[in-house]
């Protein structure tokens, strides 16, 4: 190749805010990755002015997100690889970061999620129950963000009445911070207010949840600092809840737009666990990014020290060299070893836990209301900055 | 048949143990806590199949 030989003279051909308008239709962004991917396996670029990479194929992507020696953590979004802040555990190498996976495992292993199914299973009774009657619903809003916020609040030790104000701020900050940057960054500023003052009062008070108990937490043996543990709640706050509420719209969407698949899982329910696999595959809206650390080369191309990589897990997902028929929907596809999740030791902590999530989410709402449609005359959004949907308005008749 | 797993490539994905319980233990947190098992005849299918859902690809069958 030849841009290879001379990086010197390497072009960027992709603009990283080009790829992230604030709204489009949904799924655009995704079928923009399908294009790249097939264009060329990777990308030279700018985001912001910053050099990086944009690689689009599942070999590669799997193997950079597995090389830890060259490829770090310590910047995740393309266009800020000098990051002002730490989330943990995100942006820990190792083996800082396998000390602290160790410590946060067991609130998060497959045991825990067991433990944590009832009050799952109860919480989105409760929702079922608000919207059931009504005929109509936003199911983004009246649904998808609040079943997961209230998990949150529940694990951080935060009183339920709470979980509105984290829904406001969840939407600026993730479904509006690129058309809105303003709000958002106000936004924020509340975020961090709050964590201060929940890690002032757990430091004072401890109880039984992860804030308390990371407070007395040793590393290396030294305690960790305020710093570390704001790093801690942001993180929990920006993974844990955009993102089941997300892949729950985007499986929804799927369903009411395709009546087949829809009759298909309600009359056979067992197909839900190999569809919630298949819409995680097919709709994977996390697109992390790295940073090198040490020269070397992927997909043939020279990357050096300094530059990022972005590593669009949709892209991954949806290349054909790795499924068969990839641009399909097939709910009961098999050995669908996709990405949503992520791949080497970053792998979501909270993968088991967002699984039993959406299965939960995604079953009982069947149960209750199997037959509904998207309503024609409310136009559906995506945003950017973290892919979702904005609005996905679903009617149903109701019974009785 | 017999199942190798690199256990120095396994992230703790537990989609091996979805799909096979029965030959894929997990460790306390989700990992996989076996590095090879010997399939019981009737079972290759189940380890075909996990093998198969491991997305970090870290299991292979002899
Ligand atoms: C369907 C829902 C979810 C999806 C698609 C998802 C996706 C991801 C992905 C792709 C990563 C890796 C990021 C990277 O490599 O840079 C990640 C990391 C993470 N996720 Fe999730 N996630 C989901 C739900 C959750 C939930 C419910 C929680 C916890 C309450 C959670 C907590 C985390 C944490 C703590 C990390 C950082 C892990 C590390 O850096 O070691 N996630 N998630
Ligand atoms: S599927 Fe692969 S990564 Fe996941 S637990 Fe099994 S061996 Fe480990």
């Amino acid at each position: 190749m030849t841009i290879a030989s001379d990086p010197a003279g390497l072009e960027p051909t992709i603009r990283y805010e080009d790829l992230d308008v604030p709204v489009s239709a949904p799924c655009a962004r995704f079928e923009e990755f399908d294009k790249l991917r097939e264009q060329a396996p990777a990308h030279f670029g700018t985001a912001l002015g910053n050099e990086f990479w944009l690689i689009t194929r599942m070999a590669e992507i799997r193997a950079t997100y597995q090389n830890t020696d060259a490829i770090s953590n310590r910047a995740v979004v393309p266009h800020q690889p000098d990051p002002p802040y730490k989330w943990i555990p995100e942006m820990l190498d190792p083996p800082e970061h396998t000390k602290w996976r160790k410590l946060l495992g067991p609130f998060f292993a497959p045991g825990a999620v067991d433990r944590l199914e009832p009050k799952l299973r109860q919480r989105f009774d409760e929702i079922m129950d608000d919207v059931v009657d009504r005929g109509r619903c936003d199911y983004v809003a009246d649904v998808a963000l609040r079943f997961p916020n209230t998990i949150f609040m529940e694990m951080m030790g935060l009183p339920i009445s709470d979980a509105d104000q984290f829904q406001v701020w969840q939407t600026a900050i993730l479904h509006k911070g690129a058309s809105a940057p303003e709000a958002a960054f106000q936004a924020m500023l509340e975020v961090n207010d709050y964590f201060a003052a929940l890690i002032a009062e757990r430091r004072r008070n401890p109880r039984e949840d992860i804030v308390s108990i990371a407070s007395t937490w040793r590393i290396d043996g030294e305690p960790v600092s305020e710093e570390d543990l704001h790093g801690l709640c942001l993180l929990l706050f920006m993974a844990g809840l955009d993102t089941v509420a997300m892949q729950l719209s985007y499986s929804m969407y799927h369903l009411a737009a395709n009546p087949e698949d829809r009759r298909r899982v309600v009359e056979d329910p067992a197909l839900f666990a190999p569809a919630i696999e298949e819409f995680l595959r097919y709709y994977a809206f996390v697109t992390p990014g790295r940073k090198v650390v040490k020269d070397t080369e992927i997909a043939g191309c020279p990357v050096k020290a300094g530059q990022m990589v972005w590593l669009p897990l949709v892209s991954a997902n949806r290349d054909p060299r790795e499924f068969p028929d990839a641009d399909k929907v097939i709910i009961d596809r098999k050995d669908n070893r996709h990405l949503a999740f992520g791949a080497g030791p970053h792998r979501c902590l909270g993968s088991h836990l967002a699984r039993r999530e959406l299965t939960i989410g995604l079953t009982e709402w069947h149960r209750r209301i199997p037959d509904y449609h998207l309503d024609p005359d409310v136009e559906i959004r995506e945003h950017g900055g973290q892919i979702g949907l904005d609005n996905l308005p679903l009617v149903w008749n109701v019974r009785g | 048949m017999k199942i190798v797993v690199d256990q120095s490539k396994c992230c703790g994905h537990a989609r091996c143990n979805a799909f096979a319980p029965d030959l894929f233990e997990l460790d306390d947190l989700g990992y996989v806590a076996v590095s090879e098992v010997e399939v019981p005849a009737g079972m290759e299918e189940a380890a075909q199949t996990g093998a198969g859902a491991c997305p970090e690809r870290a299991i292979t069958i002899l």
